[in-house]
């Protein structure tokens, strides 16, 4: 008899152990993943962007702050020299600002998805499962989050707060909640009522422990999509809000801020705002195609 | 008969939507004695389900009282109350959770109520109920209704109660299955001494499992009969006797 292989371990339908029948259940969800190549595509954007924000030191050729001598090295064309995208109004190193950069906006991302996404499963999970003045009280305070246009909100937070990195990921957090609550609160609805949650109030399992162990495992997949795809839209805030010189200050080499500082050489050095503008769009374009392809995957009611 | 385990006296369950109130269940009386298996039948929407969630406060009981072992139960049931009642739900595919594995279900309730001894019994949970261990560490997408509804028992009685509540627990299963199913019940019924009261619309799934059973009608109890009364068609109301005729299924007119 030949060994078990690792592909057959994973797969069996009789595991003998808790971890191998979660491992299990991953390996299935990356199996059906795989199958989708775009969703692969956003899933190599993301890692990229991952990797380029640990190794920036590596990677970046020059300093992302300090320029170079300002009387020869000015608003270089791309490919010349040693400098691929090109150089800035004060010498910079286009492609080590944005190699850099990707740390700034991996920190967005990140931080904001840390914030946001337990705020709004708690929010909305609890006026789901408790219904009325609990839930009413709740879900106006979401309305009243919901009826600001974002970016506006966040610039009365960050002028309030004081411009900078950190005060726009905290403003862009309180901000993209809401649609998160409201999701979490929809799917808890249809759960509340089912009877594996009666059973386990049979049980006399206490509201806590339903609501962090039977519900919030059934609105996680749909809320993990719905981030995944609103992180375009994180990116493209934070961006915003750099570019109008409340979020990221300089020399920060943040992607909207140094789109912000080339828009006055849009004409004659074209390339100064572009590539950021570029970097900005591929890792946008990777996280909703990311977000496409968990969809397919994670969501209950798409399958077949 | 014994002791009396559970008495139902005067119930009415009322719901209230807006300034709708809809009577499911009105003045239902009766009592089930220790090691008793009682039937609840009735067609559907007859308010029968209703009684049993009621009896667990999953329903909301806006007359009457239960008493458990003569004692009056408070609302919220106390978690000494969950250790002495369970309940099988109708439909398995509704009633476990699609991202929890077998084991998860079974020792979740052994954590609530700080059992000892986890492992054993959930082992011999599992056995009792004719699951081997291979399933332990499946998930429900893994198994077939039957299998379902044998860890939905063995859910019910992990936490060794006296009566068990079951409500429709073979309707969903296919005839080869709900007699499997039936019979590990009357099993572990005279094995554990367990008191059952069951709700069910098939007749003959009462008959052979209950030893009395009460007829449920647009929320309100019309009569209660022995298992000999039915098996000899002693029923006093119009109503049974059409369910009782219902229930020997189709039989083609005497043409002459």
């Amino acid at each position: 008899m030949s060994a078990m292989t690792r592909h057959e371990w994973l797969l069996s339908d009789r595991p003998t152990s808790r971890r191998q029948a979660r491992l299990g259940q991953a390996y299935r969800t990356w199996l059906s993943f795989r199958t989708n190549w775009l969703a692969m595509v956003g899933l190599g954007i993301v890692v990229a962007l991952v990797l380029v924000a640990l190794f920036a030191n590596v990677i970046a050729p020059y300093d992302p702050v300090l320029g170079g001598d300002l009387r020869t090295e000015r608003f270089l064309p791309p490919l010349t020299g040693n400098h691929l995208l090109g150089t800035d109004d004060l010498s910079r190193d286009i492609f080590s600002r944005i190699v850099h950069g990707s740390r700034l906006t991996l920190l967005v991302v990140v931080l904001v998805a840390v914030i946001a996404t337990p705020i709004g499963l708690l929010v909305g999970t609890t006026a789901g499962y408790f219904g009325g003045w609990v839930d009413t009280v709740l879900m106006r305070i979401t309305d009243i989050f919901l009826a600001f246009p974002r970016l506006i909100l966040a610039l009365a937070f960050v002028a309030a707060l004081g411009p900078g990195i950190e005060n726009a990921i905290i403003a862009i957090a309180i901000t993209s909640w809401p649609p998160y609550a409201r999701l979490a609160r929809a799917e808890t609805l249809t759960i509340r009522d089912s009877d594996f949650i009666s059973a386990a109030r049979l049980q006399g399992a206490s509201s806590a422990r339903i609501l962090w162990g039977h519900v919030t495992p059934l609105c996680l997949s749909s809320v993990i999509i719905r981030v995944t795809l609103d992180m375009a839209g994180i990116i493209l805030t934070a961006a915003g809000l750099g570019f109008l010189g409340l979020g990221a200050q300089p020399p920060q080499p943040e992607w909207g801020a140094m789109i912000a500082a080339g828009r006055r050489f849009l004409i004659d050095q074209w390339w100064v705002a572009t590539m950021p503008g570029v970097a900005i769009f591929i890792v946008s374009l990777g996280f909703n195609l990311l977000g496409d392809g968990l969809r397919d995957v994670l969501d209950p009611k798409a399958r077949k | 008969m014994g002791e009396v385990m559970l008495q139902v006296a005067d119930l009415a369950v009322t719901f209230r939507r807006g300034g709708d109130a809809v009577h499911a269940v009105q003045d239902v009386s009766f009592s089930v004695a220790q090691g008793e298996s009682f039937g609840i039948v009735g067609e559907s929407g007859s308010g029968k389900s209703t009684v049993l969630r009621a009896i667990c406060a999953l329903a909301p009981t806006s007359a009457g009282t239960i008493r458990l072992r003569d004692a009056p139960l408070a609302t919220p049931r106390p978690a000494r109350f969950f250790r002495q009642v369970q309940m099988v739900f109708q439909d398995p595919y509704a009633s476990l959770h699609p991202r929890h594995t077998i084991d998860r279900v079974l020792s979740e309730p052994l954590a609530i109520h700080g059992f000892d001894r986890r492992e054993e019994r959930i082992e011999r949970a599992l056995e009792e109920v004719g699951l081997g261990g291979g399933f332990r560490f499946r998930y429900p997408h893994q198994l077939s209704g039957g299998q379902r509804q044998r860890v939905a028992v063995a859910r019910a009685l992990i936490l060794e109660p006296e009566v068990l509540l079951l409500d429709e627990p073979t309707s969903a299963l296919d005839a080869s299955i709900q007699a499997e199913v039936l019979n590990l019940l009357d099993r572990l019924r005279a094995e554990r001494g367990l008191t059952y009261v069951m709700v069910s619309h098939d007749l003959a799934v009462v008959a052979h499992m209950c030893d009395r059973l009460m007829v449920m009608q647009h929320g309100r109890a019309i009569e209660e009969l022995s298992r000999a009364a039915l098996a000899a068609h002693r029923a006093e109301t119009d109503y049974t006797r059409k369910l009782l005729s219902a229930s020997e299924g189709y039989t083609p007119a005497e043409a002459s």
